[in-house]
């Protein structure tokens, strides 16, 4: 069984990738799974919001979730 | 300093400290090396100049009792990265309580004089009382040690910060420079001078690439002071780079939080610029006044669509590997660099951008460029200008000033020339008066008379107890939207315990970006003061000594007649609340009352034995 979710990339992670994105998974996968196959840099990694919340790499997507990837900048 | 132990949280007082006390009312001046009191001393920066500024009455900034504390921090000049902090500190004449009472305040710069000056053999410089004439100070190194000399500085008045940086560099070799605008000269109706400290870029290319010790007004307390300029000049003194150190250094750059500043060509989030497009997925990037409106207008200054049209360039302080400065140049047709016109800042970019209607980045550049020559803190010249600019909107049949509207390009670059020369006195003397006078005071974005950087109060409520101004004194802002904290808890841990620590690198001379979640209470900092002067210090006793210093700062606060009511975000937020913001709402009146119930009930009774 596949799951369908949509993926939002900001900022820097849109670099050659796309901003927004339906994203086929397979049944159970978790956040880390997208995060791993999009290659994204762990350090810039700053917050994980699945349907506007914040989230942990480690929770599960459901079919329909949004999930939205984000560096952070600190201060300045 | 002459370190005489290698412990010197248990004996501070085998390290001396040089200073030099300068009485401008007759030229005498005192060179003495002082015992530290405690590890506060020992660290430095604001550490130290709070306990002497703590030890006076001082009723208004400007009066002749008034000190202006310039000194360094225990790892500036260091091989330390980021070891380049300066720190100005004074009663301001801009931060102050409703009673009226000037607050204490410090503000910090990077650049190359701090290093300098540490290298010069002088650790603090108290300027005492007033010059009759424009002086400015020249700190050399000799063989007997520092030697300090006030020279005329008639020839420098009416110039810019940078034309007084390049004429300086023309009569000073080896030296660099710590110098203020036209707007600390004209201390009388500004309140928001900046300080502007030299770079090696600077002096190099002939651009204006200072940096600025920004934030609250002490260039206009050297303006009253009639000092003009600084001058640090002698050989470089870096040491060899131990292996110690350099495996701190490579952390920095690699490991810690800064990775996310360096450039984007380099793998890096690309400095603080890129704080827009995190904050517009919240739309929680101000704008006109600190009121998202939850459409895309912020877009427009994203990195991606300014680098069409300009020239972007990642560039870094003296010996610093993290490279945070985006500068924005003009593009010549053949993509190459044009004509340099600012560095881009989250912070400037926002408050003299989105935030005041300007979504050009040329133009948001320019102004930027304009208030950096004047001298003047862009922070609280940006949020004074957007507060003039909401009340025009509210009160469009009766406008103030010259009627401006947000993104009125031209009427606000005539705000900021005659603010920054002294004839705009309701733009230069901040939000607080201004909107005092106005008699509307729900709109004015500061906290405590100085302020509110580029970050929404609905996402930081921590905003209240920063004793120093917005993120860089209270390290709560990203506890929502990086971490998701919707709860009391959390917020008290955050504010009473975590990220007051931010205050730290404040103390020893760090940039914050060297370590920004942990502060200066780690095994990183304790490597580097082992490598460079012996100390056997640990993490804990470094993370009580800030506690300490945070706590005098919170202390001199009440001291200077804050009620706990002026602890508080601008009323806007609770009133009005913004249904655009896609945050969890913090702010509301009841969660704030709860928040300060609990954070001065563990604050309190520490502060008791400082209040006595
Ligand atoms: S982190 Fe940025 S501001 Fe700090 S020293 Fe390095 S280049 Fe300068």
């Amino acid at each position: 069984m596949a799951i369908i979710i949509t993926v939002k990339l900001v900022g820097v992670f849109r670099i050659d990738r796309f901003k927004e994105q339906s994203y086929p998974l397979p049944c159970g996968s978790r956040a880390v799974d997208v995060i791993e196959a999009l290659n994204l840099s762990r350090r810039l990694l700053g917050i994980i919001l699945i349907n506007g919340a914040h989230a942990s790499e480690n929770d599960q997507l459901q079919s329909g979730d949004c999930l939205t990837l984000m560096p952070l900048i600190e201060g300045g | 300093m002459k370190m005489n132990t290698t412990d010197p949280a248990a004996h501070p007082e085998q390290v001396l400290y040089s200073r030099c006390t300068v009485d401008l009312s007759n030229g005498q001046q005192t060179i003495e090396d002082v015992p530290c009191r405690n590890l506060e001393d020992v660290l430095g920066g604001f550490g130290r100049s709070f306990q002497d500024l703590a030890q006076r009455r001082i009723e208004s900034a400007y009066c002749d009792e008034n000190p202006l504390i310039v000194n360094t921090g225990l790892l500036t000049g260091s091989t330390a990265m980021t070891g380049m902090r300066t720190y100005f500190s004074s009663y301001s004449p801009i931060k102050g309580s409703k009673k009226g009472l000037p607050a204490a305040m410090w503000s910090a710069g990077s650049g190359k004089f701090g290093a300098k000056f540490k290298w010069t053999g002088l650790d603090e410089l108290v300027i005492e009382n007033r010059s009759p004439q424009p002086v400015y100070v020249v700190i050399t190194a000799t063989d007997t040690g520092p030697q300090i000399e006030l020279r005329s500085a008639e020839h420098l008045l009416g110039l810019s910060t940078h034309d007084k940086i390049m004429a300086l560099s023309k009569e000073y070799d080896n030296a660099h420079f710590a110098v203020i605008g036209q707007a600390g000269e004209n201390w009388e109706n500004v309140y928001m001078g900046a300080v502007a400290l030299s770079t090696e870029n600077q002096l190099k290319s002939g651009e204006d690439k200072c940096r600025f010790a920004g934030r609250g007004g002490m260039g206009s307390i050297m303006g009253y002071k009639n000092v003009v300029a600084l001058v640090a000049q002698c050989n470089d003194k870096i040491k060899p780079v131990s292996a110690e150190v350099k495996k701190v250094n490579l952390n920095v750059i690699k490991g810690g939080g800064a990775a996310r500043l360096q450039p984007i060509r380099r793998g890096g989030g690309g400095g603080t610029w890129a704080a827009y497009d995190v904050l517009q997925a919240f739309h929680a990037v101000p704008v006109n006044n600190f009121r998202p409106q939850g459409n895309d207008i912020p877009e427009k200054l994203f990195r991606e669509n300014v680098e069409k049209d300009y020239f972007i360039e990642s560039q870094a302080c003296y010996r610093c590997g993290i490279t945070c400065h985006n500068n924005i140049s003009e593009k010549n047709a053949d993509g190459s660099r044009g004509e340099f016109l600012a560095k881009f800042d989250y912070e400037p970019l926002n408050l003299l951008g989105t935030n005041i209607g300007i979504h050009e980045a040329g133009q948001a550049a320019r102004l930027i460029q304009l208030s950096d020559n004047y001298g003047m803190d862009a922070i609280s010249l940006g949020v004074t200008i957007s507060y003039a600019l909401a009340y025009n909107e509210r009160h469009g049949d009766q406008p103030i000033l010259n009627g401006a509207q947000f993104g009125d390009y031209e009427k606000i670059r005539q705000l900021i020339i005659q603010a920054g020369e002294g004839r705009l006195p309701e733009i230069g003397c901040g939000s607080m008066r201004l909107s005092q006078q106005m008699g509307e005071t729900d709109y004015a974005y500061h906290v405590k008379g100085l302020e509110l950087a580029a970050y929404q109060p609905e996402s930081n409520p921590g905003y209240a107890w920063a004793i120093a101004g917005g993120h860089m004194s209270m390290g709560t802002y990203g506890l929502l939207t990086r971490e998701g904290k919707t709860d009391v808890d959390s917020w008290v841990k955050g504010i009473t315990e975590d990220k007051l620590h931010i205050v730290g690198f404040d103390m020893i001379g760090l940039c914050k970006f060297f370590d920004i979640n942990n502060g200066i209470g780690t095994q990183m900092v304790v490597d580097c003061l082992r490598s460079e002067f012996g100390f056997e210090i640990d993490a804990q006793s470094i993370r009580a000594a800030v506690r300490r210093a945070f706590l005098l700062g919170l202390a001199l606060e009440l001291r200077q007649g804050y009620e706990k009511n002026e602890f508080a975000l601008p009323a806007e937020v609770h009133k009005n609340p913004n249904p655009h913001i896609k945050l969890s709402n913090i702010t509301s009146e009841q969660f704030f009352a709860q928040l300060e119930q609990r954070v001065w009930e563990i604050f309190d009774p520490e502060l008791e034995e400082l209040l006595k």
